[in-house]
């Protein structure tokens, strides 16, 4: 197993060279670049052309594609992240600065939807036909049908405007002196978003658990008297899960940059909020720490799942 | 005898006029009568009524209402059979299908797009619109190697966009031979131009605004659409105590130290408002009013009215400009100070303009009044040490022009001094990035206390500024750009006191809101339609 992991991991780096190329390289197909974010179109009409050259020199934007990607990668190698193009803030500053946010955000959301997803996806399985299962069926349909903002849009006016119990976005204001300070604003975000998974992880567990709980040896655990909340949980869930944790396994990477909407429409500054101002502003020193760390996240996330499907499952041998 | 002598100036007159309506070169857009065609198909009355929902002023010349805009100018009202008319005249080609551009993201602009395209189908024009992406300031504004008769170095016909100069005399400026895209070399043209920004007499200013606006409107180089306004809202917490009303986007004299908001449960006066820093503080060499920062925590030497006419000094004791307009002198007040509490001196104003004539990305008046001043080229090219035409004695700072800016003095109402010390080692090509941008020291009424970025900023009086200590107790500044995408929430929810807005939208929706008030400001801002006139390969 040692051996298998070893070379998985070893995988991991062309991969991460490979991609990190790829963005890089549709970076440099996207027209324009920072000065057209940070200037007007009638500033820079305004300009002398040897300004532009001056500033994008001081940038280094006029070095060859190629050359400038080996920099950066130059530098990664060394640890150093490189600039914001906007601000010339270190970009590992703004991400530490950001990351806490994104990953409280989406752990909290993470978490609600495991527990509730898998909680209901069981009973809806076990009450298979009842109004239970009619009703959960139908939260998980338009779960997964609404796009996330609209949920979020209805949550802010309904509890943030109307009842006025939750303020209504933001993370740290002024005055907030410890930590828990800013819990009031975590929880529509978190709930929002962790609701829509919910509804992913629900659907999931119950066709699984449907599935497992017609297999033969459901039915050897049940002739040979084994109680049934034994078999269901017990026997039934585990074997369930599998498929389970894979889905959420892929929802990891998600603690990187997956809260991109939520963190727009509740003004919660993530790394999600960072990566598209820096799309926008196609400052791509940043958009491609961001992007390689969300990378990163995917191919460490599928790497884990082999493990923990694995273990899950003794069926499954790793060589 | 009256008969031999009128006949041949009707028929010279006639032929003058059919001169210059003819097409002057392959581009059908380069005759006058298809771009007047296509001012009089557009009924810019009712997309004023409708989409605008009455927030914007149809427009009737590049230059908003003023005493500066000539009465009874040339109108092209709604009138699509004169549209119909004037383009068989020209004889336009119906297949012909025109590409027009623009650079906003907004939902607006493409209604605006559709709706034009309608009116312009209805006449027998066929236009498809599309938006630019990436450097959008070269796929408009590049110029033609020959610019006579070209051929055009952008790809499109038309082009939807703003301007919104500090100056008038911007408007038109950029129309001088070889610095537009759009515009064969017109001489006539030059010649105003030159007489414009070369002027410092209100009158002689007056008379060539006047003669620039008839001709360009007469000629129609580039179509007027509306003239939009700046919607100032402001919680009922919020008593400005007869403070005055005025050009939002730029600094005037608005007493924002004497501004009160109620206090809360504390007795603090708190005033909550957007435009704070995401990721850095703008500088206001740039945008010298757009953001709340650039407006309280930096002063000017000289104030202005809400219109901006230079009105009083402010940082200086006092100031004169010389007969010529070519000499101007500031005292700078004693005891100025710095956020930091150091001393503001004349050799800092100095060594301000100097860096500011390195900067790249600074507001094109600014770059102008600084490279007249006598010596600016040989700073600027390297071959002196400094710029010989800024003389210090004591507090007092002479400024020697080597030609006329008339904005000389609207330049110092906005131009910001920065402190010396914390930005000696700027590299001017990348100033926006020095760390002082990060959490800057100012000599504004209001001073940084703490700034979260991208959470809140927190601004407080600062006790030493020299025309008194600001009354509000803090303003908090939540992080937006200018275009604040969460203003409506944010107001509904009572986080929002003070502020400004383009946007129709969220003017409507502020409006009916019990505790939010809406005031409008007509600022220099025009909507508009570029044509390209030039021959296409």
């Amino acid at each position: 197993m040692f051996v298998y992991f070893t070379r998985r991991l070893l995988y991991l780096i062309p991969m991460l060279l490979g991609i990190s190329f790829l963005i890089y390289l549709g970076l440099e197909l996207t027209p324009g670049d920072i000065l057209s974010y940070l200037l007007p179109p009638e500033a820079v009409a305004d300009l002398r052309p040897e300004e532009l050259i001056a500033m994008r020199e001081a940038l280094g934007l006029n070095d060859p594609f190629i050359v400038r990607y080996l920099y950066w990668l130059g530098g990664i190698l060394q640890g150093d992240f490189g600039y914001s193009l906007a601000s010339g803030v270190p970009i590992s500053k703004l991400v530490l600065e950001r990351i806490p946010a994104t990953l409280e955000l989406s752990i909290a959301a993470l978490l609600f939807s495991t527990l509730f997803g898998v909680i209901l996806g069981s009973i809806s399985a076990l009450k298979r036909g009842s109004l239970m299962d009619n009703s959960l069926t139908v939260f998980g349909m338009i779960g997964v049908s609404i796009p996330e903002f609209i949920f979020g849009l209805i949550a802010l006016v309904v509890f943030a405007l109307q009842l006025e119990w939750l303020p209504v976005g933001k993370r740290l204001m002024p005055g907030y002196d410890s930590y828990w300070d800013h819990m009031p604003h975590l929880v529509m975000p978190a709930m929002v978003l962790g609701l829509i998974m919910t509804a992913g992880v629900m659907r999931y567990t119950r066709s699984s658990m449907l599935d497992s709980l017609n297999k033969e040896f459901i039915r050897t655990a049940r002739s040979k008297g084994v109680p049934e909340w034994r078999v269901n949980f017990i026997h039934g869930l585990r074997v369930a899960l599998i498929p389970v944790v894979v889905l959420i396994g892929f929802r990891l990477p998600m603690l990187i940059g997956g809260t991109v909407i939520i963190e727009q429409v509740f003004q919660w500054p993530g790394i999600g909020d960072l990566f598209v101002n820096a799309v926008r502003g196609q400052n791509y020193p940043l958009v491609m720490m961001i992007s390689f760390l969300s990378v990163t996240a995917v191919l460490f996330a599928s790497f884990l799942i082999d493990l923990l499907t694995a273990l899950l499952d003794p069926r499954i041998k790793l060589e | 005898m009256k008969i031999r002598f009128l006949l041949p100036l009707v028929v010279t007159l006639c032929f003058a006029t059919q001169l210059l309506a003819m097409p002057k070169n392959s581009n059908p857009l380069s005759d006058s009568r298809v771009r007047q065609a296509i001012a009089y198909a557009i009924d810019m009355d009712t997309i004023q009524e409708t989409l605008l929902e009455g927030k914007a002023i149809v427009a009737d010349s590049h230059i908003p209402n003023g005493p500066f805009k000539k009465p009874g100018l040339p109108q092209y009202s709604y009138d699509p059979d004169k549209a119909r008319q004037l383009l068989k005249e020209a004889s336009w080609n119906s297949s012909q299908e025109l590409d027009m551009v623009y650079y906003y993201s907004d939902q607006l602009t493409v209604d605006l797009m559709t709706a034009i395209q309608a009116y312009l189908s209805d006449v027998g024009i066929k236009m498809n619109f599309r938006k630019l992406e990436g450097d959008v300031g070269a796929q408009l504004w590049t110029a033609p190697k020959d610019p006579q008769n070209g051929p055009s170095a952008v790809k499109w016909d038309l082009a939807y966009g703003a301007h919104g100069p500090l100056a008038l005399q911007e408007y038109f400026s950029r129309y001088k031979t070889g610095d537009m895209s759009i515009s064969p070399a017109d001489a006539k043209v030059d010649s105003m131009i030159d007489v414009l920004t070369s002027t410092a007499d209100i009158a002689a200013q007056k008379k060539i605004f006047f003669e620039m606006e008839d001709y360009m409107q007469t000629e129609l180089f580039t179509l007027p659409l509306y003239y939009q306004q700046a919607f100032i809202y402001e919680s009922n917490k919020l008593n400005r105590n007869s403070g005055i009303y005025g050009n939002p986007q730029y600094n005037y004299d608005w007493d924002v130290t004497k501004w009160t908001v109620e206090p809360d449960a504390n007795g603090k006066m708190v005033m909550n408002t957007n435009t704070g820093p995401m990721e850095f503080f703008e500088h206001p060499w740039f945008n010298p009013g757009l953001f709340i920062t650039n407006k309280v925590l930096f002063d000017r030497l000289i104030s202005c009215d809400g219109g901006l006419a230079p009105t009083r000094p402010k940082m200086a004791k006092y100031y004169n400009l010389s007969k010529d307009a070519k000499t101007l002198t500031f005292e700078l007040k004693n005891g100025l100070q710095w956020h930091d509490g150091s001393a503001i001196t004349a050799e800092e104003i100095k060594w301000n303009i100097e860096l500011a004539l390195k900067v790249p990305n600074i507001m094109p008046i600014f770059k102008t009044t600084f490279s007249y001043l006598e010596g600016a080229e040989a700073f600027m090219n390297g071959s002196a040490s400094s710029v010989s035409g800024i003389a210090i004695s004591g507090n007092k700072i002479t400024l020697s022009f080597a030609q006329v800016d008339p904005n000389v003095l609207l330049t110092f109402t906005q131009w910001a001094p920065l402190p010396r010390k914390y930005l000696e080692d700027v590299d001017p090509a990348k100033f926006q990035q020095h760390p002082f941008w990060q959490n800057p020291v100012g000599s504004g009424p209001y001073k940084v206390q703490e700034v979260k970025m991208n959470d809140y900023l927190i601004m407080v009086p600062f006790e030493n500024f020299h025309e008194g200590v600001a009354r509000i107790d803090e303003i908090i500044a939540y992080p937006s750009k200018d275009n604040d995408a969460n203003l409506v929430k944010n107001a509904s929810a009572g986080s929002l006191d003070y502020g400004f807005t383009k946007n129709v939208a969220d003017v409507k929706a502020l409006e009916e809101m019990d505790h939010m008030r809406v005031i409008p400001a007509d600022i220099p801002y025009t909507r508009m339609v570029w044509f390209n006139k030039y021959a296409k390969n």
